[in-house]
């Protein structure tokens, strides 16, 4: 079965259907898109049991020929329908998965054309499974790239009184972003061939199947003294060939030699950075973090939670298997820089979301915090740290989307996100409450939740590398302290005390109802699940295991 | 003992404190309010009946160990053990827990909320007991940030007072540097030895003192020991737990584990900081008005003495300062509580001849005070003896400066006298302020507890040498080294300066509450003032301004660089509008003036087509070229 192919059209056709089905179904759209992310749950699922986690390489792969096309001697332009998994790549498809399903049962109460915001929903559900999943960076961009379509149109039609600047934002800010990305795979593509078929267009093997170690040996030896005749060279996105330094063309744009700078600079060292703020935008990384913020006030609370949940990953995803991937001597050169900007993202958003009076924006600041940590982690380029990244990563996407729905549920009632505007919140609405608290705590680092994990091994990688020095580790480590701060004093400034609610402080004995069944069915199981994550770590390290130590032995010499 | 046994004693005392937070906590307010109580007690005596089984049945140190977490090469394994400090503690964690458990039943009786009240308590103890069976670093940490859980839900357990969530904000954010610098400790524990284990060798002076952090915060030493008395805000039995078996016990517990990892240097630090809490807990509490809060510092002060104890290498002495102190400090925070209920004011000016209202609860809290400021005959003296002898020895070792920590000691084993002389005083002689009110003493739940605890705080359960602790059963126990005697003068110097210091405190008068030395102990030095101007104003005034800079500046920028991108489009914008359109547009009308031209010339017709024409040919020249 082609499972991750599944993943991600099974999502676009429900979207079509969605799209397709007679307004006279209108009660159907949120049936069909439960339907669909819940049997995205199971292929996901699926897929992990399926996966090898002993093995490091992509596994389930799938690939078909998509694009081919003879440039004369330019040689030969082929883009390739490429998916598969590996290690990195699992958690968060699982993740995606999850918070995808919630996100859509977080969708019940939305207002006005739900035909449109269903679509749209599962249109990013797929968008984002491929851009988890895929292998071509073609095929990635692609998706990269159609993710913004819904998700603009998500805040900008569904979202808040600002919601149209908020989504243009969003949309210029990642734009930008790509637009790096862009120029650098175009690059990645010029300078980089695809040796099995440009063996069988040498006329060395017959077909790609024939392809053995010494044929490839032998074509990257033609390579790299220039002996392949140009015509005959098939340029690729295929990442697996990008992430080898021998089939990178001698004397290219990107070459490894690095006989290419421009304005003194190597260009694969420019190269790098521009990827890195490309994905730097997603994470996001401060400086360029402002978006974010902005997007989540005015998001409407499912778009919230699948942007904290899932659509940052991608950033991290990106650093690990393109910026870090693609250009490990980049990521080694520059490590220090990159350890300190964590570092510097870690404690710059803490005291941020510090000084905030708006729930969502506090905790919006509290995800730039925590993404810090992400940054930290692959900077490090240690076991501990690239481990940990993408347990911090998973984490935060269980923890995040708790946190979101929680906002949600006091926008609800009252349409208010002030802080200062609940007092004593604890007596009217006990379950909120205790919910609340412990979303709290396991994002504070307490052990026996995921958040402490994720800290715990990105901060030993940072203070373990060989790259870093000490002083950004403890910098980092502050992070910590502010998460208690502000986590804690929001809890004791809306929760503790006299009651007392702005929206109702003229009819002082209206109630605030507390947690319906739905909501309860929602939050529960996402703190059992960053309780049983913390619990039992190795659940996502035996996955991410083997692919990170074949990732680092990028950095070895 | 066979594995088996030993995983289920392990499962069983672990467990049973967490089963019990969680079903207590599920349970809530659905079962009548004393089954609550009675299921926590009855937890809490299993597992007091499992520990003397364990501490009774000597043996060798037992380790437990599975799997946790596992990279490439590097293994984090759960890991417990049960050795002989272990087994003092879980005596002691257990039997003052079951005390406080058995007492609270009366004393939070009527309570909306009393089983969250024992779900919390429960946590407290099975946080504790993790702490004391944790078999590395990195479980000790995670049970650790489960005891300062705890300690917050148990202090802002009366939430609806606003000190009360202060309170316990500050106390988990106070730990929680503490904790940081810790995390810190484990870390560099593992860059510099590849585990997490608890070392035998010792480490860098620099993370032995990031691993003492820790004790810093959890057991209120200076400069972090601002939270223990905002931390009175939770309910009585709460503070006689939290001062006597948890929380601060935990700072100890976690200095005997690391004692060996620490360097000489580092040991020094010990001392000094130690010394210093004992003298500023000690000063602090000679004029507090609060009955809680004498208490809460002399707690700092006594922890002053067991760090400082470690800290001149006298484990054992710490240990067993540990095991008086809880017995004692116990009773004296659940007599207090018998007072508090009796006369519904904290405030010690409004008690008063209380003596004969309270015999009972009179009796044990002079016993147990007593044993505190270290009347020969009581436990409080024994253990004060050994950590005393302890320093002076080890000063003598040293010369100069190191002659300062027995000193600083025994000059806060003399404030210990004053202070509570002078709450002996305030609370029981004299007249009562109120004649109206007659207090009556609490119930047997109540009275049962301090009862027991006073007697435990007589010196012949630890040793029949009334004088001296050295040939205490205890430290055999322990396998642990008792340290040379001190000198002959030592027992003789401290028991004059407690005569003195309880004369002292008996007898004077009391200062005004305005005089500056007054208020400077009533403030314990000025500390939060202090703390507030010089971190928690500045880290405010900064996350403020980095909001702004963030809002202004950083978005600013981006709003900037998007407005001017807008702007110059606009200009583009006008320039085609004016240049390029303008050239068509000039064109056009130029043909329909020429057309009207000649149509008004010739007023035919074909003339205008003609003009048609022409304009479209003008127009195609233009276009072309």
């Amino acid at each position: 079965m082609p499972l991750l192919s599944l993943l991600i059209f099974l999502p676009l056709a429900g979207a079509l259907l969605v799209a397709l089905l007679p307004r006279e179904r209108a009660s159907l759209y949120r049936w069909i898109a439960v339907a669909v992310t819940s049997a995205e749950v199971i292929l996901s699922g699926l897929a992990y049991a399926q996966f090898d986690r002993g093995q490091a390489g992509y596994q389930l792969l799938e690939q078909a020929d998509w694009i081919t096309l003879p440039m004369g001697s330019l040689g030969v332009a082929s883009i390739d329908y490429l998916v598969g998994i590996d290690g990195i790549s699992l958690p968060l498809v699982l993740l995606s998965a999850v918070v995808m399903l919630v996100g859509v049962v977080s969708s019940w109460g939305i207002h006005g054309r739900p035909q449109a915001y269903f679509a749209l929903y599962l249109l990013l559900t797929g968008t984002i499974m491929g851009c988890f999943v895929a292998l071509d960076f073609f095929l990635f961009f692609l998706f990269f790239e159609f993710m913004l379509l819904p998700m603009y149109f998500l805040i900008g039609l569904w979202g808040g009184p600002r919601r149209e600047y908020a989504s243009i934002k969003f949309f210029l800010y990642t734009l930008a972003g790509s637009v790096l990305i862009l120029l650098v795979m175009i690059g990645l593509y010029l300078s980089v061939i695809d040796p099995v078929s440009t063996a069988v267009a040498a006329g060395l093997i017959d077909s790609p199947s024939d392809m053995t170690a010494e044929v490839l040996r032998a074509v990257q030896f033609q390579l790299l003294h220039g002996q392949l005749n140009p015509a005959q060279i098939v340029h690729t996105f295929d990442w697996r060939y990008m992430a080898d330094g021998a089939n990178y063309l001698p004397n290219s744009f990107l070459s490894i030699f690095g006989e290419v700078s421009i304005g003194g600079m190597p260009s694969r060292m420019l190269a790098f950075w521009a990827l890195f703020i490309g994905f730097a935008v997603k994470l996001p990384i401060v400086p360029l973090h402002t978006w974010l913020p902005d997007a989540h006030v005015e998001a409407p609370t499912p778009v919230s939670v699948v942007l904290a949940g899932v659509l940052l990953k991608i950033g991290g995803y990106g650093f690990i298997r393109v910026v870090w991937g693609l250009f490990p001597d980049g990521g080694a050169q520059y490590a220090t820089v990159l350890g300190g900007l964590g570092a510097f993202t870690i404690v710059y958003g803490g005291l941020n979301a510090l000084a905030q009076n708006d729930l969502k924006k506090m905790i919006a600041y509290s995800s730039v915090s925590h993404m810090g940590f992400v940054l930290l982690g692959v900077a490090s380029l240690t076991a501990e740290g690239v481990n940990g990244a993408v347990y911090q990563m998973v984490s935060h996407g269980v923890l995040s989307s708790m946190l979101f729905l929680l906002t949600g549920v006091l926008y609800d009632r009252t349409h208010d996100r002030r802080i200062d505007s609940y007092r004593g919140l604890l007596t009217p609405m006990p379950q909120y409450a205790t919910l609340t608290a412990v979303a709290f705590f396991a994002s504070l680092g307490l052990p026996g939740f995921s958040g402490f994990v994720g800290e715990l091994f990105t901060l030993m990688g940072g203070y373990q590398s060989t790259y870093l020095p000490g002083w950004i580790t403890a910098v980092s480590v502050l992070g910590i302290v502010l998460a208690a701060a502000y986590f804690l004093w929001t809890l004791q400034r809306m929760f503790f005390g006299e009651t007392w609610v702005r929206t109702y402080a003229d009819d002082a004995t209206q109630a605030i109802a507390d947690l319906t069944l739905r909501e309860q069915w929602l939050l529960i199981p996402l703190g059992m699940l960053a309780l049983t994550l913390g619990l039992f770590p190795n659940l996502v390290f035996g996955l991410t295991n083997s692919t990170v130590a074949q990732w680092m032995l990028k950095f070895v010499e | 003992m066979p594995d088996s046994t030993q995983t289920l004693l392990l499962t069983c005392l672990l467990g049973l404190p967490f089963v019990g937070a969680i079903g207590l906590g599920v349970l809530k307010n659905r079962v009548p309010e004393s089954v609550s109580g009675f299921l926590a007690v009855l937890l809490t005596a299993i597992g007091l009946f499992v520990s003397v089984v364990i501490a009774a049945s000597v043996g060798e140190p037992l380790h437990w160990q599975t799997d946790w977490i596992s990279f490439s090469g590097h293994t984090f394994p759960l890991s417990f053990q049960l050795d002989a400090l272990s087994r003092l503690m879980l005596v002691v964690v257990h039997g003052v827990a079951l005390l406080v458990q058995l007492y609270s039943i009366e004393y939070m009786r009527g309570d909306a909320r009393i089983g969250p009240y024992f779900a919390y308590l429960q946590l407290f103890v099975g946080a504790m007991l993790g702490i004391v069976l944790a078999g590395n670093l990195l479980i000790l940490y995670g049970f650790w940030e489960l005891v300062g859980l705890a300690s917050y839900l148990l202090i802002g357990f009366w939430y609806h007072r606003p000190s009360a969530s202060r309170a316990a904000t500050k106390a988990f954010l106070m730990n929680r540097i503490g904790d940081a610098a810790f995390l810190l400790g484990i870390l560099l524990t593992y860059i510099q030895t590849g585990s997490v284990d608890f070392g035998t060798q010792p480490l860098t002076t620099a993370a032995g003192l990031c691993l003492f952090m820790g004790c810093v915060a959890k057991s209120a030493q200076f400069p972090l020991l601002t939270w223990l008395p905002d931390a009175m805000e939770g309910p009585t039995p709460v503070s006689a737990l939290l001062h006597a078996a948890t929380m601060v016990a935990a700072g100890i517990v976690l200095l005997a584990r690391i004692h060996p990892m620490l360097s000489s240097d580092a040991l020094t630090v010990v001392a000094a900081i130690g010394t210093a809490t004992a003298l500023w807990g000690g000063f602090s509490a000679l004029f507090q008005l609060d009955i809680k809060r004498v208490l809460a510092f002399s707690t700092v002060s006594q922890l002053g003495l067991m760090v400082a104890a470690m800290g001149t290498g006298n484990v054992s002495g710490a240990l067993f300062h540990l095991l008086t102190h809880a017995c004692f400090k116990a009773g004296l925070f659940l007599a207090a509580g018998s007072i508090i209920h009796a006369v519904h004011t904290q405030d010690m000016r409004a008690m008063g001849g209380l003596r004969k209202a309270l015999p009972y609860t009179f009796a044990a809290y002079v016993i147990c005070a007593a044993a505190l400021a270290g009347v020969p005959l009581l436990s409080g003296f024994l253990s004060k003896e050994v950590v005393l002898g302890g320093a002076v020895v080890w000063a003598a070792q040293r010369g100069g400066l190191a002659m300062l920590v027995p000193v600083g000691l025994l000059i806060s084993s003399g404030l210990t006298a004053v202070y509570m002389a002078r709450q002996l005083r305030l609370v029981f002689w004299g007249e009562p302020t109120d004649a109206e009110m007659i207090p009556h003493e609490p119930g047997w739940l109540m009275r049962g507890p301090v009862l027991l605890l006073a007697i435990l705080s007589v010196g012949v359960w630890f040793s029949i040498n009334p004088l001296s602790a050295h040939h205490s059963p205890f430290f055999a126990q322990m396998h642990l080294p008792v340290l040379p005697e001190g000198p002959v003068w030592l027992a003789p110097l401290s028991i004059a300066l407690v005569l003195v210091g309880g004369w002292l405190g008996f007898r004077l008068r009391e200062p005004a509450t305005d005089s500056k030395l007054a208020l400077a102990s009533f403030h314990y030095g000025y500390l939060d003032q202090l703390y507030q101007r010089l971190f928690v104003n500045p880290t405010r005034a900064l996350a403020n301004f980095l909001h702004r800079a963030d809002q202004r500046a950083v978005d600013g920028l981006v709003n900037g660089f998007g407005i001017g991108t807008v702007l110059l489009a606009h200009i583009a914008a006008f320039i085609d509008r004016i240049g390029v359109d303008g050239v068509v547009n000039g064109a056009g009308k130029l043909a329909v003036g020429v057309g009207q031209l000649t149509r008004s010339v010739q007023g035919g017709r074909v003339q205008t087509y003609i003009a048609t024409a022409v304009a479209v040919v003008l127009f195609l020249l233009w276009w072309i070229l």
